[in-house]
């Protein structure tokens, strides 16, 4: 599998998994559930660079950090902004 | 320029009193100087908090600049309507210099940006070790990050599931003590792991920490996931002349150090010989001379730092690795555990890469969420973790005492030349 196909086959795993309802941002450990098969490290490499592609995005609890969609879910920022909107 | 509101705080200002330097006195001192409104609406949000006994900051969202992960640590604050000056007061880690030594002019310049890009307030340093910059707003950030790499050749530390910033004490720098180049290994692991230390990677934090001698000035056995501690293996080095004059007075105990009360002459058996852990030395006091059992030592450096001029340590100087220190979450807090007792190592600390990765890697793959290393040492056992996953051989150094616990179930492969075990050959002897 070319590393192309590899990020897609991880981005269409998270997208499945936050559609699915419950979370919209996951934690790595979360993401290597959904794909045991691909190497820990391996893996963190893709999501990072799914990141700097733009089609994942950070999210932090402060102390950890979780993956999410662009768009997927409320951010922290959004969620404030939608306070004030209000 | 808008007008400057400013808040009325006299709980708050209660703080100024009193001989130590007040925070409160700094922050509104440098708020007037530069008319800066994110200073005035902190301190009022610190008296609100004060008055509803709870606090109004959220945390979360916001990770960092673009490709990193983490040196950015989000903070909103509840009040915008009070207090609209720090809607967003995100924190920023920039990573510290090996030991702290820095150049006046960059300081001048971090700080210049900092009064144009943030609140101004800096905290020098933060439990991690890296220069904390407090509060600015998610419009500045890129542009600081651009500043900071780009201008000023700082760079970011880590937050979230990263390796965190590594941290040294002052070794060679100041420190006649130092058994092995903290800032050099330093410099060499946070180059090295530049990766892990702006990309989350890990369940959760990783630290690493290193210390010149047992003294352990940066506390790396309290704070660290891997902690580096100088050690050696030779014998302390004895002047016995200079313990003699410490013992007839003519030396100051402890450097000098506690001589604000008068603690009566010093007594060697009471606060050398006595307080030794491993109760390996003994004074002669007919001969005037100290023996040390060398063998029976195990480094915490007591002795050396109560006669400086008396002892010193051995010369066959390295490093000490010890694994798994935490604070509270899942477990509660713990001090690390010996992996390594010696190794000399030197640049570019190959054998140690390699030793970290091979942890780091089991750790991705096991590890639960927000379980640290010494958490998941603790869940697995010492012993399965050095065999199964370090490939060490279990030595004396790993274990605090012998087990009293006399049920040792042993595998197979473990013991020489293993067994077979034919159950009903055991049960024609032994019937059920």
């Amino acid at each position: 599998m070319t590393k192309e196909e590899l990020k897609d086959k991880v981005y269409k795993a998270i997208e499945e998994k936050i559609k699915k309802g419950g979370k919209s941002k996951l934690n790595i450990k979360d993401i290597q559930r959904e794909l045991p098969d691909i190497n820990p490290r391996e893996l963190k490499n893709l999501c990072n660079e799914l990141v700097r592609e733009g089609r994942l995005e950070y999210f932090s609890s402060g102390s950890t950090v979780m993956y999410g969609i662009p768009g997927m879910g409320i951010g922290v920022e959004t969620a404030f902004k939608r306070e004030e909107e209000e | 320029m808008s007008e400057i509101k400013k808040h009325d705080t006299p709980m708050v200002d209660e703080l100024k009193k009193g001989p130590w330097p007040s925070f409160v006195d700094d922050i509104y001192t440098y708020a007037e100087k530069h008319k800066k409104q994110a200073c005035f609406d902190i301190m009022g949000l610190l008296e609100l908090s004060y008055i509803h006994k709870e606090t109004h900051w959220k945390h979360g969202g916001i990770v960092g600049v673009f490709g990193y992960g983490g040196g950015v640590i989000g903070r909103y604050c509840d009040q915008q309507e009070k207090f609209p000056a720090i809607w967003a007061f995100h924190t920023l880690r920039v990573h510290q210099t090996g030991a702290k030594w820095y150049h006046t002019s960059a300081l001048r310049k971090l700080c210049d940006m900092w009064d144009h890009r943030g609140s101004g307030i800096v905290n020098f340093h933060g439990s991690t070790g890296d220069i904390i910059l407090l509060g600015t707003v998610t419009e500045q950030l890129e542009p600081i990050f651009f500043d900071l790499t780009h201008q000023l050749n700082w760079d970011l530390g880590g937050s979230g599931s990263n390796m965190r910033t590594p941290a040294c004490c002052m070794g060679y720098s100041l420190c006649e003590w130092c058994l092995y180049d903290v800032q050099e290994m330093d410099y060499e692991l946070s180059m090295a792991f530049q990766d892990e230390l702006h990309r989350p990677a890990f369940p959760y934090k990783f630290k690493l920490k290193f210390s010149g001698c047992p003294l352990d000035c940066v506390a790396a056995v309290a704070r660290a996931d891997l902690s580096f501690i100088g050690i050696w293996r030779d014998n302390i080095r004895i002047d016995q002349e200079a313990v003699r004059a410490y013992v007839n007075g003519e030396l100051p105990p402890n450097s000098g150090a506690f001589s604000d009360r008068d603690w009566g002459p010093f007594d060697i058996k009471k606060e050398v010989i006595d307080f030794c852990p491993t109760q390996c030395m003994y004074w002669d006091e007919k001969e005037q001379k100290l023996y040390i059992n060398d063998q029976e030592c195990n480094k915490c450096m007591h002795c050396i730092a109560v006669m400086p001029e008396a002892l010193k340590p051995g010369t066959d100087t390295g490093v000490c690795i010890l694994i798994g220190s935490k604070s509270v979450i899942l477990e509660g807090a713990q001090l690390s555990t010996v992996l390594v007792p010696f190794i000399k190592t030197e640049p570019p600390y190959d054998e140690i890469k390699e030793l970290v990765y091979k942890i780091w890697d089991h750790w991705m793959e096991v590890g639960k969420m927000r379980e640290r290393v010494g958490e998941l040492i603790q869940r697995i056992g010492l012993n399965r973790y050095l065999i199964d996953v370090l490939g060490i051989e279990p030595i004396p150094q790993h274990i605090l005492m012998p087990r009293v616990d006399p049920y040792i179930f042993w595998r197979e492969e473990e013991v020489p030349g293993g067994w077979t075990r034919d159950i009903v050959e055991f049960r024609k002897r032994h019937p059920a």
